[in-house]
């Protein structure tokens, strides 16, 4: 399949990102506002990516953006925040149809960036900042968010164990702040950071759809050059640092099945035999965590690891039994080991590859998968097709494996445990 | 063997059907330029066939609950290898589900389509069942259950349907209990596997740009005759009341979730499909974010952006769900209570009738990009015997009469459940 990508520069750290597709019969925008995460802004700049996409000056109300996107054939327009490496991503993401299934070929894409534009440059705003009535609302369910991390028990410990792992880094801040620090937000202030945002982040634009997008990116850069522009290109991640001897944490909860994640760390891994080291160990229905801690001791129902290159760290994540924990951490530090020791095949080696190609391949079929792929080459400082990276992935040799698990070292170990008054329900 | 291409105008898209001889309905849609492939191998059982009968049965069978969703873990185990390794050589992505009322083993490819085709359709005819192995899978659910136990979003579900239905067997976990499952040994995985892994009861559905006569050909090496049984699938007759009012249960969670569930006959076939539709409408027009109630609610603070409304419905269940966390589930309940009593007595928003429509109908169409989505529509479509054009179609086709009728007859606002998961600790309110 033909995909070619465009990144054209409009402003001062800010590009328009071209992809095409022509089989997809969606169009996508997504505009990504990145900037380091930090304890000061992290709640504040998630305010705001919860308030700019209920709203803007030319839609008021929820209703009235509501109403103008089920009248553009159920586009959607969202506001999410996430993080990266060490920085914070505010996106507003935004599909549509094709205007050619459009029962009156109108021009849908055109209409939805208006109101993506709409959303990002002009908020609904009242004297002291973003519009107070809404905003209130807004705040309180960035509070309710923050609290109800809880809710789901394994991303919980997966963010819990985060704080240890990343001990004084960046990536060590929940990418919604801290409840204390969110309910200090007011309208102005949140306003405030969101024009320092708008001035500082850097912006990438992505478009992807089947047609070429020069009606949508003129629009859109007409509307972004206008932005006043203080870029300082600081959103480079960085390694995290290696403790000296592992840590080891536990929390308390009254939760029916125990949840452990253990971080492994490294400062020099090459990324193509580390992608494929975190394949064979653990990444895999056929992997060696899958087949040995699940299927061979039945310890746990998932149990599996995932390989986060820009900070050099591989994280396993599993839910196990209380009486089973000492257990399952015994077997998961073994099976690192044997990957230390080169205990694996080529067999392994060609079926984890061939794994890893698979995902690569599928990367063009989506527009988020697309997104998420080019996305990533910026804040690499690459620029790489995923046709590229399986190139390189197939020149990757057992010895380069052994090299990446070997430079890999147990960090961290985080246990979330059952109270004993749920122990017995 | 009878092949069938099925066109839709509206859209221009078309997938061909394929009537095996062995029994099996197989569905390709041909997706030109696309790398992935998605496939599905489905059979028409569920965690709610629990009772049935074959031609070679004297009477009803009953099985401990749980048992489809333990077959399904246990199919992907052959005599002398897992089928992971097998897939681990194709590079494909496999996994399987088990819902209500199917269970479908599945792949997802960029390359050697054929190859996996081959290795899911002879897993899933090949069952191997040992009591050390059914044994030794009981650890594995049983913490998978446990996981389930601590999920505040799944509970709150099955509490409300526990609460809803007397006798229907949707109310019960599609996993079953750590004690059901202990119930469960070889002979009674073998006796339904050959009860329902039978081909005239299952549907192969493949999305990607794949060649229909290469498809065929692997069928055509792979699939093993099977036998009409006459299967038959039972359940205990259901009131239409609902059980109980409220279920409320505690966890650990940080704000009050709740379910709000109106209980509604059942249909089948292309009337359960216009139903599902219709009440879809209804819940646009009563409740979506662009109608005056919701903001209503969510300016009073009453409900957050994580409100939603579904419909949840299948062989011999249907409800109408509202959804979502509130510091007040109650409040939130006898707010929609009259609400839905206020649009019986005034009628629907007329207006925003054809915008819901056009919403509805863009939301179609952005499904064609995905092979999972178009494998998986014609596969629950096939199932019901209907063409997965049906659904586009009927939406298109839809009135505001046919939601208004709806609105009159689907929503006894009697028959309501409402389940609430609390916090362990209640939150101070401010």
């Amino acid at each position: 399949m033909k995909i070619s990508y465009k990144r054209e520069k409009i402003a001062d750290g800010i590009h328009f990102n071209s992809i095409r597709n022509a089989s997809l019969k969606t169009n996508s925008i997504v505009v990504n506002l990145v900037s380091p995460l930090s304890e000061e802004t992290a709640s504040l700049n998630a305010a705001a990516s919860y308030f700019i996409t209920d709203s803007s000056s030319d839609y008021p109300t929820l209703v009235d953006i509501s109403s103008k996107l089920e009248e553009l054939y159920g586009a959607s327009l969202k506001g999410t925040v996430c993080r990266s490496g060490d920085n914070q991503f505010i996106s507003i993401i935004c599909s549509c149809i094709n205007d050619r299934f459009a029962f009156e070929k109108e021009n849908v894409t055109v209409e939805l960036a208006k109101v993506l534009l709409s959303c990002l440059t002009d908020p609904h705003l009242d004297e002291k900042g973003f519009y107070e009535q809404d905003f209130a609302l807004k705040k309180q369910e960035l509070l309710d968010d923050i609290d109800a991390v809880i809710n789901e028990k394994r991303s919980y410990a997966v963010q819990r164990a985060g704080k240890v792992i990343y001990k004084g880094e960046p990536a060590a801040v929940s990418v919604k702040g801290e409840r204390s620090s969110a309910e200090k937000i007011t309208n102005s202030s949140a306003y405030e950071q969101y024009m320092t945002m708008l001035k500082t982040a850097q912006i990438e634009v992505f478009f992807v759809g089947a047609n070429e997008p020069d009606s949508i990116k003129e629009f859109i850069c007409s509307g972004l050059s206008k932005l006043e522009r203080d870029y300082k290109g600081d959103c480079s991640s960085k390694l995290s640092a290696i403790k000296a001897e592992p840590e080891e944490f536990t929390d308390e909860l009254e939760v029916a099945q125990c949840k452990m994640v253990l971080a492994f760390k490294s400062d020099k891994a090459d990324l193509r035999a580390a992608k494929l080291m975190n394949a064979i160990f653990g990444a895999t229905p056929f992997s060696k965590l899958f087949l040995n801690v699940r299927e061979k001791l039945s310890l746990c129902y998932y149990c599996s690891s995932n390989y986060n290159d820009l900070k050099g760290v591989i994280t396993v994540d599993s839910g196990v039994e209380k009486a089973n924990i000492e257990k399952a951490k015994d077997e998961i530090i073994r099976q690192f080991e044997l990957m230390q020791k080169g205990e694996f095949d080529e067999k392994e080696i060609n079926e984890a590859r061939l794994a890893v190609i698979n995902s690569l391949r599928s990367v063009n079929d989506s527009a988020a998968g697309l997104v998420n792929w080019y996305s990533g080459q910026i804040f690499r400082n690459t620029s790489f097709s995923p046709e590229d990276e399986i190139e390189m992935l197939e020149k990757v040799t057992k010895e380069d494996i052994v090299e990446a698990a070997k430079s890999f070292k147990l960090d961290t170990v985080y246990v979330l445990k059952g109270k004993e008054s749920a122990e017995n329900e | 063997m009878n092949k069938e291409v099925i066109r839709n105008a509206r859209t221009g898209e078309e997938y061909t059907l394929i009537k095996h001889p062995t029994g099996l309905d197989i569905y390709v849609w041909k997706m030109d330029n696309f790398s992935t492939t998605h496939a599905l191998f489905g059979t028409k059982y569920g965690s709610i066939n629990t009772k049935f009968k074959t031609k070679n049965d004297p009477d009803f069978v009953t099985v401990p609950n749980g048992i489809a969703h333990y077959l399904e873990h246990k199919l992907f185990e052959n005599e002398d290898c897992d089928v992971f390794s097998l897939y681990a050589k194709t590079g494909a992505s496999a996994n399987a589900y088990t819902s209500f009322d199917r269970t479908c083993y599945l792949f997802t490819t960029t390359s050697n389509v054929y190859e996996s085709l081959e290795i899911l359709l002879n897993f899933v005819q090949s069952p191997y069942f040992t009591e050390e192995t059914v044994r030794k899978e009981q650890g594995i659910i049983g913490q998978e259950i446990r996981m389930y136990d601590d999920n505040a979003g799944w509970r709150v579900f099955f509490n409300m349907l526990q609460g809803m239905y007397h006798n229907h067997p949707v109310k019960i976990d599609i996993a079953g209990t750590v004690e059901s499952i202990a119930q469960i040994n070889a002979d009674l995985l073998y006796k339904c596997y050959y009860t329902f892994y039978n081909l005239n009861n299952m549907v192969l559905s493949i999305a990607g740009d794949v060649d229909v006569d290469k498809v065929l050909e692997v069928c055509d090496k792979c699939l093993k005759q099977n036998e009409n049984i006459e299967l038959e699938t039972a359940f205990e007759d259901e009131p239409e009341t609902v059980c109980e009012k409220e279920v409320v249960q505690k966890l650990e969670i940080a704000m009050p979730m709740f379910n709000i569930g109106f209980k509604a006959k059942p249909e089948s076939g292309l009337a359960a499909l216009k139903a599902e539709i219709e009440t879809n409408f209804v819940l646009s027009l009563i409740a979506n974010e662009s109608s005056e109630f919701y903001k209503k609610l969510y300016d009073e603070g009453i409900i957050n952006s994580t409100f939603y409304s579904e419909v949840f419905c299948g062989d011999g269940y249907f409800c109408s769900i509202f959804g979502g966390e509130a510091r007040d589930p109650r409040l939130v309940c006898d707010k929609i209570v009259e609400e839905i009593d206020r649009c019986k007595r005034e009628g629907l928003d007329k207006k925003r009738f054809n915008t819901i429509k056009k919403a509805y109908y863009g939301s179609l169409i952005k499904g064609l990009d995905d092979a999972e989505n178009l494998a998986t529509i014609m596969l629950n479509n096939g199932m019901e015997g209907l063409s997965a054009f049906d659904r586009i179609e009927a939406v298109a086709d839809c009135t505001f009469e046919d939601v208004t009728n709806r609105l009159m007859k689907q929503f006894n606002t009697e028959n309501v459940t409402l389940s609430i998961i609390d916090p362990v600790n209640g939150r101070e309110e401010k």
